[in-house]
């Protein structure tokens, strides 16, 4: 408790402020639940507290649902055809090759009419006709039988196929992918496109047919410039975005929980930018080879040499007995070296490299330069993985609290269930905390070495965040399944471990936000910082 | 004329019994059947279309050989070039694979393989046309090459530099080496 105690010390004058929308309150006060933000017609706004916020950050999103998607791509449809005055089944192809455009659709339509008629392939006053050259007998273009007339499918150009090869022909385009969208009729000199009806006329396969719904709804969706899928596997919502002003953010998150930048649909990674985002998955896909031995769960105590697996979400690790060695997953130094309480900083965040004297060749100086650059990497690529699998965790472990563990909780300590809430809380700040760590370390590797002050103003602050996370982690892992058991049944207990859990959630949910704030203003107020970081320790060093 | 008939009862005796064999297919069934009518087309139209002499094996009609003559005013012009056809079964929805069995410089052929490089045998496919209408559309591609898509390099920088001349005597030699018969 010393540590934590003095930690708090320093911190106590800061009035903990609204940081994220998973967790919105820091003490006992649960008057509003979960999820409220999210309205019927599936409305998601995400709105930052302004009286904390510099930034005018109100991002709106919609999340669609597969009716809310169909019943916009009915309207365009409807819209079209009684604009157009032409069918249904023309207006989407004519919206498949505009993809769904309307208002370009609608000023090339009235510029020409035949001229896109033409390149579209609607006829004009077209009903579906048999060719009529020969009275009797037609012969199919396709498997050349002939046949009466009424096997032959009618379709506006008057070519004329048998309803099996129609069939095969539209079959095997939708089984070849969304091309079947936009196929024409078989006869190569011909341009007619193959709509809707024809489709639902000839395809006899009810797994085909939908199929090409499907892929009928999709189209509105991939050639939307304002809508996306959301890339969760099996999940089939689409965002919609409009961002209104100065956006900080792309992220967006689905009403499938997941969560996601709506630019680039990576997993969501504010503060971060895609760019350098893409850059890292890049690094990450080309440095796979080197770096598999970093996903290993298991690493040897660098004491007493067992290996000790890592089934926490924290960092900080503890060798079973009789060696109870403390020492931090990441870089294998004692744990006694990862807080204030020593008097130094956190700094397992930073990279430095192994200093060596001496003079090298020119070969040998090569060597060690491409060392030391994997090396770099590694460091933080370590860091970027770990913490995404300790997000992971966190995710898994909540989601266990709230399904089993809270029901337990409530019955051992007699405590409603409503007031548990601190634990649930601290869990969905760990999360975010993790997710915005984690991309941070992509950050890091791309903050030019040569910029000093903001390396270092960057540094202080990664680490500050990173250490009161990794407390409030292991206390909300380890110290709430004492309860669970009802070992220490005494109310006074559970009462401190409350107050310690909405401290450390409180306060690493400042540290995260300044780390936030910094990171979106680019690191710009290094100069004002610079004296605040250097203050810190002459705090720390108080007791 | 009594030899090629031979050839189809030869055919249909040599396919009943192995539709018997095997358990018919549907897609095989459609296939052979439009296969076989394009072989009996085949044998009238040989008059038609002097150029192409399609051929189809004599016990699998799944594989065709045509022989094609270069087009004139062309440097495959007088030269007679082989193509191999191994028809898949789901033909004529899917198409058939095609390349030269002789060898030929032209940017759209793949030197070594003979593969060819034509968007009717691709994604433009449409199972309304016929393997004597690739046999055109091929003849018409060796009149018309496309040097902005080269299965041949060389032949295709040829063409895209504008050294035409370079091209066509290229291309003649190897009609001269490859595709004319030597005159013993
Ligand atoms: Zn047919
Ligand atoms: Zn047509
Ligand atoms: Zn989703
Ligand atoms: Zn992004
Ligand atoms: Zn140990
Ligand atoms: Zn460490």
């Amino acid at each position: 408790m010393d540590s934590d105690d003095d930690m708090l010390d320093a911190y106590d004058d800061v009035e903990s402020g609204e940081y994220d929308t998973s967790s919105d309150r820091d003490d006992d006060d649960d008057e509003h639940g979960h999820g409220e933000n999210e309205t019927d017609c599936g409305y998601l706004v995400e709105d930052d507290d302004s009286s904390t916020s510099t930034r005018c950050s109100q991002v709106n999103y919609v999340v669609l649902k597969e009716e809310d998607i169909r019943k916009r791509q009915e309207d365009d449809i409807k819209q079209v055809s009684t604009v157009f005055s032409i069918t249904n089944v023309e207006a989407s192809v004519l919206l498949l090759h505009y993809r769904w455009n309307v208002s370009k659709l609608n000023d090339e339509w009235f510029a020409d009419e035949e001229k896109v008629r033409r390149t579209v392939g609607v006829l004009e006053g077209g009903s579906l006709v048999v060719a009529v050259d020969n009275p009797r007998k037609v012969k199919c273009g396709i498997c050349f039988d002939k046949f009466r007339r009424i096997k032959i499918v009618p379709v506006v150009c008057g070519h004329s196929f048998c309803s099996t090869c129609w069939n095969g022909y539209v079959s095997t385009a939708i089984n070849d992918g969304s091309g079947c969208l936009m196929r024409k009729c078989p006869e190569p000199s011909c341009h007619v496109a193959v709509g809707r009806d024809v489709v639902e006329k000839v395809v006899s396969s009810e797994e085909e047919r939908d199929k090409y719904d499907r892929y009928f709804l999709r189209s509105y969706i991939e050639e939307s410039r304002k809508m996306k899928w959301c890339p969760a596997p099996g999940c089939e919502h689409a965002v919609e975005f409009s961002a209104t002003g100065m956006s900080a953010s792309y992220d967006v998150s689905c009403s499938c929980s997941h969560r996601f930048c709506w630019n680039c649909k990576e997993d969501a990674h504010s503060p971060v930018d895609c760019g350098t985002v893409s850059k890292w998955i890049l690094k990450n896909s080309a440095e796979a080879e080197n770096t598999t031995w970093i996903l290993a769960n298991s690493k040897a105590c660098p004491k007493c040499k067992r290996p000790i697996e890592k089934n926490h979400g924290c960092m900080h690790m503890t060798c079973g007995s009789p060696c109870k060695h403390q020492f931090c997953w990441l870089c294998l130094g004692a744990w006694t070296e990862h807080g204030g309480s020593t008097g130094g900083f956190y700094s397992c965040n930073k990279y430095e490299k192994a200093k060596k004297g001496g003079l090298y060749d020119e070969a040998e100086k090569k060597r060690e330069m491409a060392k030391s650059s994997l090396e770099r990497y590694t460091h933080y690529y370590e860091r970027w993985a770990s913490n995404e699998k300790s997000r992971k965790k966190a995710f898994g472990d909540l989601q266990v609290f709230l399904s089993e563990k809270i029901a337990k909780l409530s019955e051992v300590q007699c405590i409603p269930e409503t007031q548990l809430t601190f634990i649930t809380d601290a869990w969905g700040q760990i999360i975010e905390c993790r997710r915005v760590l984690k991309w941070t370390y992509a950050y890091g590797y791309y903050l030019p070495e040569s910029e000093h002050e903001k390396r270092r103003f960057f540094e202080y602050m990664q680490g500050e965040a990173e250490s009161g996370l990794e407390r409030l982690h292991r206390c909300v892992e380890t110290e709430s399944e004492v309860f669970q058991d009802g070992e220490v049944p005494s109310e006074q207990y559970f009462n401190a471990f409350r107050q310690k859990l909405n401290t450390l959630t409180s306060v690493t949910k400042t540290h995260f936000e300044t780390l936030v704030k910094a990171l979106e203003n680019g690191l710009c107020d290094v100069k004002s910082q610079a004296a605040c970081s250097k203050e810190t320790p002459s705090k720390k060093r108080r007791k | 004329m009594i030899c090629a008939d031979l050839k189809v009862v030869r055919l249909i005796l040599y396919l009943s019994w192995r539709d018997r064999l095997l358990c018919a297919n549907s897609d095989m069934q459609q296939s052979r059947a439009r296969l076989f009518k394009e072989y009996k087309e085949v044998q009238r139209e040989k008059v038609a279309d002097p150029d192409i002499q399609l051929v189809c094996d004599d016990t699998n009609i799944f594989k065709w050989t045509a022989l094609i003559k270069g087009p004139s005013e062309t440097p495959y012009e007088g030269g007679v070039f082989q193509l191999a056809f191994a028809v898949p079964e789901p033909y004529p929805l899917q198409p058939p694979q095609v390349r030269f069995l002789t060898k030929i410089f032209h940017p759209n052929v793949h030197f070594k393989t003979g593969e060819i490089c034509l968007d009717i045998l691709k994604n433009a496919w449409s199972p309304a046309w016929t393997l004597q209408s690739v046999c055109r559309a091929i003849i018409a591609l060796m009149a018309h090459p496309e040097a902005d898509s080269p299965l041949n390099c060389d032949s295709g920088n040829l063409l895209r530099s504008g050294d035409v001349r370079g091209f066509n005597s290229m291309a003649r030699m190897y009609t001269r080496l490859a595709a004319m018969p030597k005159k013993g």
